[in-house]
């Protein structure tokens, strides 16, 4: 054999990775700044696959880089400027030391920036991959946004991020973009369409801030230091993608109408302008004067077969986008004092509506508690004491429900102290055979355009007497039942009339007019279809008919389990209702 | 000038005068013997005459001008002495009271330490020249006069030509640079539009490494494929459905489960053995020990003493005879050919056993075949896993759940639940885009030392 031994670890894997700390007296940074570094570049620490290998047979637990990433990093010019911004904090400690007043001005004045502008360049080649990474960058900005102005960050940042997702919003608002709200205990989620995009962020509640001590502030000011300057690339092209202005103009109109005289009480001349902006009660200026968009039309193309259905399906689905941005048009909206003045705003802009606020809430209100053309005040308090009779007074949920449901839902239930459906999760998409949830079914009936008025009968109905019991749990039963095979349902009703008998209760006998049964066209062709299917699982080879078994099977299992959510779930509500009634008794 | 000088030497002359240095009468004695001169040359009455005490007269009118204002023999006497009286003792308190009450009025009164630094000496102070002189005066009052006269006819000349022409100083430029990166006010620009301005050669650019190094592929994959904002549960809504409300609520009390079960673990292990614990059997055991001889131990003593014997002993083996390796070797060679033929006969058999051969050929397969699949899916599930990343684990955060009786019943009442910053932090955590850390401990360098202070000895 012979040649020269082989020495561990210098190839292989140990030689493709490095350790931290390796790293960071490669660049000659010190920690801090390596992970600035490291965060605005978008390199991220790499768990190599055998450990102990590229550990040098140590089996510490480190974290590594791989050594191409940090070569990388080594040509990067902001490296430079952290340096030099390390030697301006030394200068300055210096001549405050020597309380050396104007070298201290003069230091500060030449103070080492550095711009991210190339870094964005970098990383997002084109402006589709900069709007799909904006999720992070939106939902930082937000939350930035609502720090309080202590030490916990510059103040600049914070001013920086409200300034930006100002302008996001008002950009949402001008596309007509959003989609989907969900009110959850921790924030408000949004999800809005943009380019094609869907894109989603979470926005803190207002003043609901407790700092947690186990964060990292130093790393999270980092990523929104790059976010920020990401956010503001891509508003520019988003505004300019809607011929808007940028930075956002207020419309000419908008403005005069906005004037009022004692505007200096809401905020200094400086910052009146984003104040205003961020009500967003006014719309934006165009840089073509506002031409009416007529909607384009998707183009028609001859397509066969299966295509024409996936068409149709986009056809419709485009449609009914259509609806949705038009959702509130034409109402007008007022906010009580004391619901959440901004989300509330935003959404009702989102879907073309007016909203307006007390005086005194934020600047930029239209009208007043007193105009008559008012359709819809949403308050959220037991009840108001003046009412006027022309508007709806409802609670501020109904607006969120209704833009999830992308119809306007009746307004009854959301009534001034009315117990509320529940606020359900747009982001749940339920597949065939899952439990769906009643709310949800009615929500779906309506979309289709059924009414309600079988359970709202049921309602009065109960409130009027008890008695009729057992007949409303047989038309329940029936509604259930009602996707299955009607023998199904039949079988059921002999089934819980035996019960009754058995337990004692009077058949309810009756003589029913005889019907003449209608043969059913429709009907008649599902019979077919289904006999045609039935032929077709017979004739499956064995191995086929093993598998579709076992599908069928699983299916079967997954209904079951809903219907046993849904029977608890009844089993809930009677004995809610009866709770109900035993207090009012 | 002269005619005072005169007033004041007449002054000074008369007997009253007073001397402020005591000095001057002592020269006077002095003088031992008269040196002859002749006095009829004008410069021997110079050089011979003794004008000291002029001199020092003079010297010391002139001091007390600069220092008290004014000659002292003409001062009145109440301007130098004061009648001694001992302590002005309440009077004075009492009119200081009845001032104190006007005070307030009083605030133009001059402080006493202005008035003692009063510059109150008749000697004016010397006249500072070049306060009222300015330099070039005649020059530049010329050149006014020149430019006016321009002016009115209506010239400009070359000098204010090309001031006039001078580009403005560019401040702004500079100022930019300097702007910082999370300034407010900052303006966008089209990042994505233009094209980068490649004017100067590129061989230049990467000589003097100002051209950007071109980032590889591979560092624009994501590090998990985990969304960005994963939404909370339904059950997380503020006014949730009953069932997902259950559903969430299941799901957090599975993971206290798990944390309690953790914990209870741990302490079992801690905990004391009941097998360990002393019992009355064992502390009397323990304190008889020794004190009774056992039998047993006579007993097994001998058998030790028999097994070290028998170690000692090595067994010789007998040397092989002629015969006995040739049967060794034929008996090897037939078992060797019996081996090899029937081996062969295997292999002829398997020709009739190939069906079941290819069965098993395909089981394997197909046992390879999924655990490959296995494999694979594996991989894809820890792709969404966090990696460990450092010396710490990743620990998701506590879910985010609302009791049934804390939930409220309309917006205003909501109470949020968690912090949005958390929330994001551990994101940013889950999907490997940062270690997991723990916040620097503070370590004290030397040792805090305690000394009771010896006031507070005093009184213990």
């Amino acid at each position: 054999m012979g040649g020269l031994q082989k020495k561990k670890f210098e190839r292989g894997s140990a030689t493709n990775y490095i350790t931290r700390n390796k790293a960071r007296k490669k660049l000659q940074l010190s920690l801090p700044d390596f992970r600035r570094l490291c965060i605005l570049k978008g390199i991220y620490p790499h768990e190599p696959k055998h450990k102990k290998k590229v550990n040098k047979g140590s089996t510490a637990q480190r974290t590594f880089y791989m050594l191409k990433d940090i070569r990388f990093l080594m040509h990067e010019p902001i490296v430079g400027k952290f340096r030099d911004y390390k030697v301006f904090v030394r200068k300055l400690k210096k001549a405050y030391g020597k309380t050396e007043w104007s070298a201290v001005e003069r230091l500060r004045e030449n103070k080492p920036t550095y711009k991210l502008d190339h870094i964005i360049k970098e990383r997002y080649p084109a402006f589709i991959d900069a709007l799909r990474d904006i999720d992070d960058a939106l939902c930082m900005c937000f939350l930035f946004s609502t720090f309080a102005r202590t030490g916990k960050c510059h103040v600049q940042t914070i001013q920086l991020c409200r300034r930006l997702t100002v302008e996001w919003m008002n950009f949402v608002i001008a596309s007509r973009g959003l989609r989907k709200v969900f009110l959850s205990i921790k924030g408000i989620y949004y999800q809005a369409e943009v380019m094609g995009q869907l894109i989603t962020w979470l926005v803190p509640y207002q003043f609901a801030h407790d700092h947690p001590t186990d964060v990292d502030y130093r790393v999270m000011a980092t990523f929104t230091e790059l976010y920020t300057t990401l956010l503001g690339f891509v508003n520019f092209r988003l505004y300019h993608s809607l011929n808007l202005l940028y930075p956002p103009k207020l419309d000419g109109k908008a403005m005069s109408e906005l004037k009022e005289e004692d505007e200096d009480d809401y905020a200094m001349n400086s910052e009146c302008y984003l104040e205003k902006l961020s009500a967003l009660s006014a719309s934006l200026s165009r840089v073509v004067s506002a031409t009416e968009e007529e909607d384009a039309e998707l183009d028609q193309f001859p397509v066969e077969g299966e295509d024409t259905e996936k068409m149709e399906a986009r056809e419709r689905e485009q449609k009914q986008q259509e609806a949705q941005k038009k959702l509130f048009e034409g109402l007008k909206f007022y906010l009580n004092r004391e619901v959440p003045r901004e989300s509330l705003a935003f959404v009702i802009r989102c879907f073309g509506g007016e909203v307006s606020w007390d005086k005194s809430v934020c600047i930029g209100s239209k009208y007043e508690v007193t105009d008559e053309t008012i359709t819809h005040h949403i308050v959220d308090r037991p009840n108001v004491d003046k009412q006027y009779i022309n508007r709806y007074y409802i609670q501020p949920q109904w607006v969120y429900d209704c833009v999830n449901a992308k119809i306007r839902l009746p307004v009854e239930d959301y009534f001034l102290g009315v117990t509320l459906p529940p606020h359900l999760s747009p982001f749940v998409e339920e597949k065939e055979g899952d439990y769906v949830p009643p709310e949800k079914l009615k929500i779906m009936a309506l979309q289709r355009g059924e009414k309600p008025a079988n359970e709202q009968e049921e309602d009065e109905e109960e409130e009027e007497d008890d008695d009729e019991d057992d007949e409303e749990e047989e038309e329940e039963e029936e509604d259930d039942g009602g996707n299955d095979e009607e023998e199904e349902t039949e079988e059921q009703n002999l089934k819980t009339m035996q019960e009754q008998s058995s337990q004692g209760k009077s058949l309810q006998v009756k003589v029913t007019p005889g019907k003449v049964t209608v043969e059913n066209k429709a009907r008649l062709e599902q019979e077919e279809k289904a006999e045609e299917k039935r032929l077709a699982i017979m004739m499956m080879k064995r191995k086929e008919k093993y598998l579709f078994d076992k599908i069928m099977f699983g299916k079967k299992r997954k209904i079951r389990e809903a219907n046993k959510l849904a029977a608890k779930r009844k089993a809930h509500d009677d004995a809610e209702k009866s709770k109900k009634k035993k207090a009012r008794k | 000038m002269a005619a005072a000088k005169r007033l004041k030497r007449v002054a000074a002359s008369q007997p009253g005068f007073l001397n402020l240095k005591t000095t001057l009468d002592s020269v006077d004695s002095s003088s031992s013997r008269r040196k002859r001169v002749n006095k009829n040359k004008k410069k021997n009455w110079n050089k011979h005459s003794d004008i000291n005490d002029v001199e020092d007269f003079l010297e010391d009118v002139r001091h007390q001008e600069r220092t008290t204002g004014g000659l002292l023999s003409e001062k009145s006497d109440d301007s130098l002495f004061f009648l001694d009286v001992g302590k002005p003792e309440k009077a004075e308190q009492k009119e200081e009271v009845v001032v104190g009450k006007k005070r307030r009025g009083k605030t133009s009164r001059p402080l006493r330490i202005d008035l003692i630094l009063q510059h109150d000496s008749l000697v004016p102070p010397a006249k500072d020249v070049l306060a009222y002189q300015q330099p070039n005066a005649k020059k530049l009052r010329r050149i006014a006069q020149k430019a006016e006269q321009l002016a009115a006819k209506g010239i400009v000349t070359r000098r204010q030509k090309r001031l006039a022409n001078r580009q403005p100083l560019d401040r702004k430029a500079k100022k930019s640079v300097t702007e910082a990166n999370n300034n407010p006010a900052r303006d966008y620009y089209d990042i994505w539009g233009q094209e980068s301005k490649d004017s100067s050669d590129p061989w230049y650019l990467q000589q003097t490494g100002k051209k950007l190094v071109k980032r590889p592929e591979k560092l624009n994959d994501k590090p998990s494929v985990l969304p960005a904002v994963e939404v909370i549960a339904p059950g997380g809504s503020y006014n949730p459905d009953f069932f997902s409300h259950q559903a969430l609520l299941q799901e957090a009390h599975a993971v206290e489960v798990q944390k309690q079960k953790e914990e209870d673990r741990i302490e079992r292990q801690l905990a004391v053995n009941q097998d360990d614990k002393a019992t009355e059997d064992t502390i009397l055991k323990e304190q008889v020990e020794g004190l009774v001889v056992e039998e047993n131990d006579e007993e097994t003593a001998p058998n030790e003493e028999e097994d070290d014997v028998a170690v000692g002993a090595i067994v010789l083996a007998e040397k092989k005879t002629e015969r006995q390796r040739k049967r060794e070797k034929a008996d090897k060679m037939k078992e060797q050919q019996r081996h090899s033929e029937r081996q062969q006969i295997n292999q002829q058999q398997q020709l009739f056993q190939l069906r079941s051969i290819k069965a098993s050929i395909k089981q394997q397969e197909e046992k390879t075949n999924q655990k490959q699949k296995l494999r694979k899916a594996n991989q894809e599930a820890q792709k969404s896993q966090p990696r460990r990343l450092g010396k710490l684990k990743f620990k998701p955060q506590d879910l985010e759940v609302q009791l049934s009786n804390e939930l409220a019943g309309s917006l205003r009442r909501l109470k949020p639940e968690g912090s949005v910053l958390k929330d994001r932090f551990k994101s940013l955590q889950k999907r490997n885009l940062i270690e997991p850390r723990e916040r620097a401990k503070f370590k004290r360098r030397h040792k805090l030392k305690y000394v009771e202070k010896r006031a507070f000895r005093e009184i213990t």
